[in-house]
């Protein structure tokens, strides 16, 4: 099968390769470009697993194949941090234990970054219903929910943290 | 002094994995590596009359194609030592004759990308002709139904005998009620969010062949593939670093494994194979699959006086590797009575086989028995018109010195009582009674619903004679020149954070900065053997008494050059932050980085008794320093509401009393609670692994195998009892209990909310469905 350019901004690096149309973004990604950070669960769009930025918006690479987003502007999770330091996110993760086996994580962070972009409530109920999307299957989301309430605090989206 | 065992400490872990940077079996990309795809049957059970592959071998990309004659060539046939005694087929790699179950493996294409290798598979020709299907516990036992190997004569793979502790039959003779009742618990499946996968890596100039994997024990899966590949062990190592969740899954050395090595070694390349989830969910293994037929005799005021058992287990098509499901039949005898008083006890079982995935391990598999017991008490207050509560007030041991099982095993200083009152108080269990009957008097249906279970991790000291089944548990503790330490253990993390707690447990013993710890696993090369890796509820126990132990004989050999060095006696020394300091003189202090170095660069000048300048502790951990009741266990308790519109569970509030020792991280054994409390609700309300009624597979996908998400797992409230905090080897496993008790507690739940229809939950699953049709809304 005919490979086609793919032109991309990932993580504010411009990047290219040659993709078969039928090659999906998260093989793309992680094949070729060699960002494995974004894990690929079900490969069916209901893990959210493989949840990347594109253009801004949280979207599962593996319903996407990498053609169609020549152009496109990408965040993954390796992303995230600046200069060697963890992203507020990502320290707030750590702080509540949030996650154990490591695979949904880069998922869930990517959720969770595209939310805390915008303003919300925060509370618990409501983050539990953002979350929905995403599955992790160690941890029975408690300290997922804590770590994005968390990071609300500490990005000042929210006062507190809801204590029990 | 105890520095960071019992704090929440910051996982070693997460830096990685929240940062894109774990290293996961399919982020490994090797040279010339090839990738394989598998022709899995379509068939739960038929014969194969015609295979051709010569088209696939033309397709383009395709380096070679398997069968089950190339895997016979191959391979020996698959086999373990810890068969316990089931009847064991031949079998192979591939399928050489016929299938067995949905996804059965029939052929293996080998190409330069997965995407290619799928190509191919489309392009394997394979006519089957379709035998009966062996779907359930009946037909497993009807003579008409073929054998699933031909050579085992029917589908019994075994049948164990009844075993009788006291005089069962004078207890029986003495009720007032017998109390009857049938528990089916489905099937359901670990499904870690990596999905299983590896790369075999076969050298040809050097005959070493190296295994990446995603595995909860690397030498168990080293022990299997070498074994049927019948390649050297001593060329053979498995490596596994990150592995993203396994639940017992991961145990297991599967078919597919085989076939990756094989034709890495065969083809003399890498050869990658990540299964996909539809893979997954079809062929990886299921676990749960049980009945049990009870009875209970009971006096009127709620005592028990004896029970009955009789359990089924469908173990599916192939024997697990390397431990037999059947083994969990066992666990689930001896603990099936709990802690409570009887006078008899009769438990009689057997397992048979299905057109259906193999039975695999899944967190707590013995879990049957406490959901039976904890279901049968909560039938009997029901049928006696008696308060659950008070029933196992009545019967349950408080953890006297001379209580015991009625199966013979010491439970002195278990807390079940305690936990069980604990729990009930922060519920307010008095209040919710009222709040219950003033929303049924509103049409509204709340239930609670509350069960105890203990488990042996790592149980009482005659459970576990010189280090029990396993024989203990070995860790190696050695000082760097820099003074810095490696523990190398035997465990094999997927999400526990050993990295951590080990270290935590290493550096307060040793005396050293947490960070100056660093713990290595998943390298059979290194890591001290263990056939069980990671799994049964064992590192809290073992493979920390093992760490502990020997750093404790590090120590005595650093002190011992400490002493020497110092003219002092080393009783009269400790170690501080990595510095050897004579008590009470802080200015003599010896930094452990020179006591190292002098024992690399000047070994000749060491005093006598210091391990010839090792510096290095190797110890097997065998128990001795277990202190408490062995036992973990606790009491959950939820609170629930029924909707008899829809059908829907909604939890209300759930609470767990959890005593598992000394916490070592009080993270780490939350989310280890609270991840297993998640596992049970889903198995309840949402998971079921399904098969039709000729064995045909319906939940290949995410949307068929429906996982618990954030807005389904209510907050979890988690109290811990830590009783003996203070032993030397005072912690106890926490991996499983909450697997292991949330059916019950659930299923409790709702059968007391939907009391009013006069209901009772028999069976383990209970989506919206069966819900509704124990209310009465719909019919049966």
């Amino acid at each position: 099968m005919t490979k086609q350019p793919v032109r991309l901004t990932v993580n504010g690096k411009a990047r290219e390769g040659f993709a078969e149309p039928r090659k999906t973004l998260a093989d793309f990604l992680r094949e070729d470009l060699r960002l494995t950070g974004t894990h690929l669960g079900c490969e069916h769009g209901v893990c959210g697993a493989c949840t990347i930025l594109v253009d801004g918006e949280a979207v599962r690479s593996c319903l996407l194949f990498a053609v169609q987003v020549d152009g496109s502007e990408i965040m993954t999770i390796e992303g995230l941090e600046r200069d060697g330091e963890l992203h507020p996110l990502q320290e707030s993760m750590r702080d509540c234990h949030s996650f154990q086996c490591g695979f949904c994580t880069p998922g869930f962070l990517m959720t969770a970054y595209a939310y805390l972009q915008e303003d919300h409530e925060f509370s618990e109920a409501e983050i539990r219903e953002e979350l929905a999307g995403n599955l992790c299957r160690c941890t029975g989301y408690q300290s997922i929910v804590a770590g994005v309430q968390l990071a609300a605090v500490r990005l000042g989206k929210r006062e507190d943290v809801t204590t029990w | 002094m105890v520095r960071f065992v019992g704090q929440k400490v910051v996982r070693v872990e997460d830096r990685r994995i929240l940062s894109g940077r774990g290293k996961f079996v399919d982020d490994l990309i090797l040279p010339d590596m090839l990738h394989a795809a598998f022709v899995r049957s379509p068939y739960p059970h038929a014969r194969i009359s015609r295979l051709d592959i010569s088209a696939a071998q033309q397709a383009p990309g395709v380096a070679a194609v398997f069968v089950g004659e190339d895997m016979r060539k191959l391979c020996n046939p698959v086999s373990t030592s810890l068969a316990f005694g089931v009847k064991f087929p031949e079998f192979y790699p591939l399928v050489t004759d016929k299938v067995r179950f949905v996804g059965d493996l029939v052929a293996m294409v080998v190409a330069d990308s997965r995407y290619a290798a799928e190509d191919a598979c489309d392009l394997v020709e394979v006519d089957y002709d379709a035998l009966p299907a062996v779907a359930d516990y009946d037909d497993a036992i009807d003579p008409t139904k073929p054998p699933l190997f031909d050579e085992l004569g029917d589908n019994v793979v075994i049948t164990n005998a009844p075993v009788t502790w006291g005089d069962v039959d004078a207890a029986f003779a003495e009720a007032d009620r017998v109390v009857t009742a049938t528990l089916r618990q489905h099937r359901v499946a670990p499904v870690p969010m990596e999905t299983r996968g590896a790369v075999a890596d076969y050298d040809p100039s050097t005959d070493e062949l190296t295994y990446y994997a995603s595995t909860q024990s690397p030498h168990g899966l080293r022990l299997q593939l070498a074994t049927t590949l019948g390649h050297p062990m001593e060329r053979f190592r498995v490596l596994a670093n990150d592995v993203g969740g396994g639940f017992g899954l991961k145990g297991s050395v599967v078919r597919e494994d085989f076939c990756i090595a094989a034709a890495s070694k065969a083809l003399g390349r890498p050869l990658k194979w990540i299964e996909d989830r539809n893979e997954h969910l079809i062929a990886s293994g299921q676990a749960r699959e049980e009945m049990v037929e009870a009875e209970v005799a009971v006096k009127a005021d709620g005592t028990f006086l004896g029970m009955k058992a009789k359990l089924i287990m469908d173990a599916g098509a192939y024997p697990n590797v390397p431990f037999v499901s059947a083994m969990f039949v066992g666990l689930m005898q001896l603990l099936l009575p709990g802690p409570y008083r009887m006078k008899g006890y009769r438990f009689e079982s057997s397992v048979i086989s299905t057109n259906k995935a193999a039975y695999v391990a899944y967190r707590g598999p013995w879990e049957m028995e406490t959901w039976v017991r904890e279901r049968l008490v909560d039938i009997v207050a029901h049928e006696l018109g008696v308060d659950a509560a008070e029933i196992l007030r009545k019967n349950m041991m408080l953890g006297a010195p001379e209580d015991r099982l009625i199966t013979g095993i010491t439970v002195k200083g278990i807390s079940s009582r305690e936990s069980l009152d604990r729990a009930l108080a922060l519920i307010d269990y008095e209040a919710f009674r009222k709040e219950q009957a003033t929303a049924r008097a509103q049409g509204r249906y709340l239930g609670i619903g509350f069960a105890t279970f203990i488990e042996a991790a790592p149980g009482p000291a005659e459970m576990r004679p010189n280090g029990g089944m396993f024989g203990g548990e070995r860790a190696r503790v050695a000082l760097q020149p820099d003074g810095h330490v490696v523990v190398t253990t035997a465990q094999a993390p997927h999400g526990q954070g050993h990295e951590t707690t080990l270290a935590q447990v290493a550096a307060d013993e040793m005396g050293v900065p947490f960070e100056h710890v660093k713990v290595v696993h998943g390298d059979t090369r290194q890591t001290p053997f263990s056939v069980i890796g990671t799994g049964g509820s064992r590192s809290a126990t073992w493979a920390t008494g093992a760490v502990l132990m020997s750093t404790r004989k590090l120590k005595e050999q650093v002190l011992a050059i400490a002493a020497g060095m110092l003219e002092i006696s080393p009783e009269d020394l400790e170690i501080l932050d990595g510095i050897v300091t004579p008590k009470g003189v802080p200015h003599k202090a010896l930094p452990l980085a020179q006591i190292a170095m002098k024992a690399v660069m000047d070994p000749s000048s060491l005093p006598p008794d210091t391990n010839d300048g090792r510096l290095e502790g190797h110890e097997r951990f065998t128990g001795e320093n277990i202190t408490g009741s062995g036992w973990s266990g606790g009491t959950h308790v939820c609170t629930i509401e029924v909707d008899v519109a829809t059908g829907r569970v909604k939890i209300l509030r759930y609470v767990v009393v959890e005593d598992c020792g000394r916490v070592i991280n009080p993270a780490v054994v939350d989310g280890q609670v609270c991840g297993g409390v998640a596992q049970g609700i889903g198995a309840v309300l949402y998971e079921r692994a399904t098969y039709d009624g000729d064995a045909n597979y319906l939940s290949g996908t995410f949307m068929d195998y429906l996982l618990p998400t954030s807005a389904e797992i209510p907050h979890i409230e988690i109290h811990h009892l830590e009783t003996d905090p203070d032993g030397e080897v005072g912690f106890r496993g926490v991996g499983e209990g909450g697997a292991v008790v949330a059916p019950a507690t659930l299923t409790n739940a709702i059968d007391d909310a939907l009391q009013p229809f006069g209901a009772r939950v028999s069976d383990q699953y209970m989506p919206p469905a069966k819900v509704l049709e124990l209310a009465g809304v719909v019919p049966a």
